[in-house]
């Protein structure tokens, strides 16, 4: 069996245990239960910190009715987050590169705003197809476009998670390739590579975060638009 | 590309709503907030005696 680079990204089975499953199940024991300690270890503190400021940043600009969506927002970004930080780990499997994950996620979150929407204030959901000050000949044109871009967004939404994810991972598989294979033949090139590869895997570590953030700020707008 | 395999597609999606729902949730809400704490402060204020009944 010849190994391509895009292997890392198979399902696979280890002793006949999906490592899907493992790579989903075994991230969450990093986050203790919280003790009714009035002032816990720094574990705690730090996630109830980052739990407690992304949600109060996260809820500014919904209103009252968005005030639901907290708890499930606030889950999903330390889903997302933990899952792209824990696959930066050498030989780890990262879930958040499968399209499959993804848009499992995107679809349902998205059309459950768009439903939202058009159930609690159809006028006005209806009304962000046709933006404010449109030339009036141009008008049924941007309500095409306008169609066009909302069926676009959970798509969007998806592929933008894994085709991120999915770079990252490739182009770090790569590059360390390339220091590897030259390291015994020309090793200053190979230095150099090693020094790229490392100012990729900061970048990478950044890249996790920020899409993680991403997809659910795009939900928070998406959800603004319609509640 | 290895993930447009449709084969685990609907277990993949599947297993990790399941964790999402049941496990997720439950971790995010076990963290409370207490109050901030107040300082106490430097002196204790100087109380006003009462010796007499109200009328």
């Amino acid at each position: 069996m010849v190994l391509s680079f895009f292997d890392q990204f198979m399902s696979p089975s280890y002793l006949g245990i999906p490592l899907m499953a493992l790579a989903l199940i075994l991230p969450w024991t990093l986050y203790p239960k919280p003790t009714s300690q009035w002032i816990s270890n720094r574990v705690l503190t730090l996630q109830g910190w980052f739990i407690n400021r992304f949600t109060q940043q996260l809820m500014l600009p919904l209103g009252r009715k968005g005030h639901k969506w907290a708890l499930l927002l606030t889950s999903l970004m330390v889903f997302l987050i933990t899952l792209n930080m824990l696959g930066l780990l050498p030989y780890t499997f990262t879930p958040t590169t499968q399209l499959s994950l993804n848009m499992g996620f995107a679809v349902p979150l998205w059309l459950a705003t768009v439903l939202i929407g058009m159930r609690n204030q159809p006028t006005i959901a209806l009304g962000h197809l046709l933006p404010e000050g449109t030339p009036t000949p141009l008008i049924p044109v941007l309500i095409i476009i306008e169609t066009i871009s909302l069926f676009i967004r959970p798509i969007a939404l998806g592929v933008r998670l894994t085709a991120n994810l999915t770079a990252g991972h490739l182009l770090i598989q790569l590059i360390a390739t390339a220091a590897f294979v030259l390291a015994p033949l020309m090793p200053t090139v190979a230095l150099l590579t090693a020094t790229l590869l490392l100012l990729l895997t900061l970048l990478e570590v950044a890249v996790a975060m920020i899409q993680a953030y991403v997809f659910v700020l795009l939900l928070s707008l998406y959800l603004q638009e319609n509640v | 590309m290895p993930q447009l395999n449709p084969a685990p597609w609907f277990t993949i999606l599947f297993f990790s709503w399941l964790i999402f729902l049941i496990v997720l949730p439950r971790k995010v809400l076990s963290h409370t907030f207490p109050n901030e704490t107040t300082s106490r402060s430097a002196h204790t204020p100087k109380t006003e005696p009462w010796a007499w009944p109200w009328y």
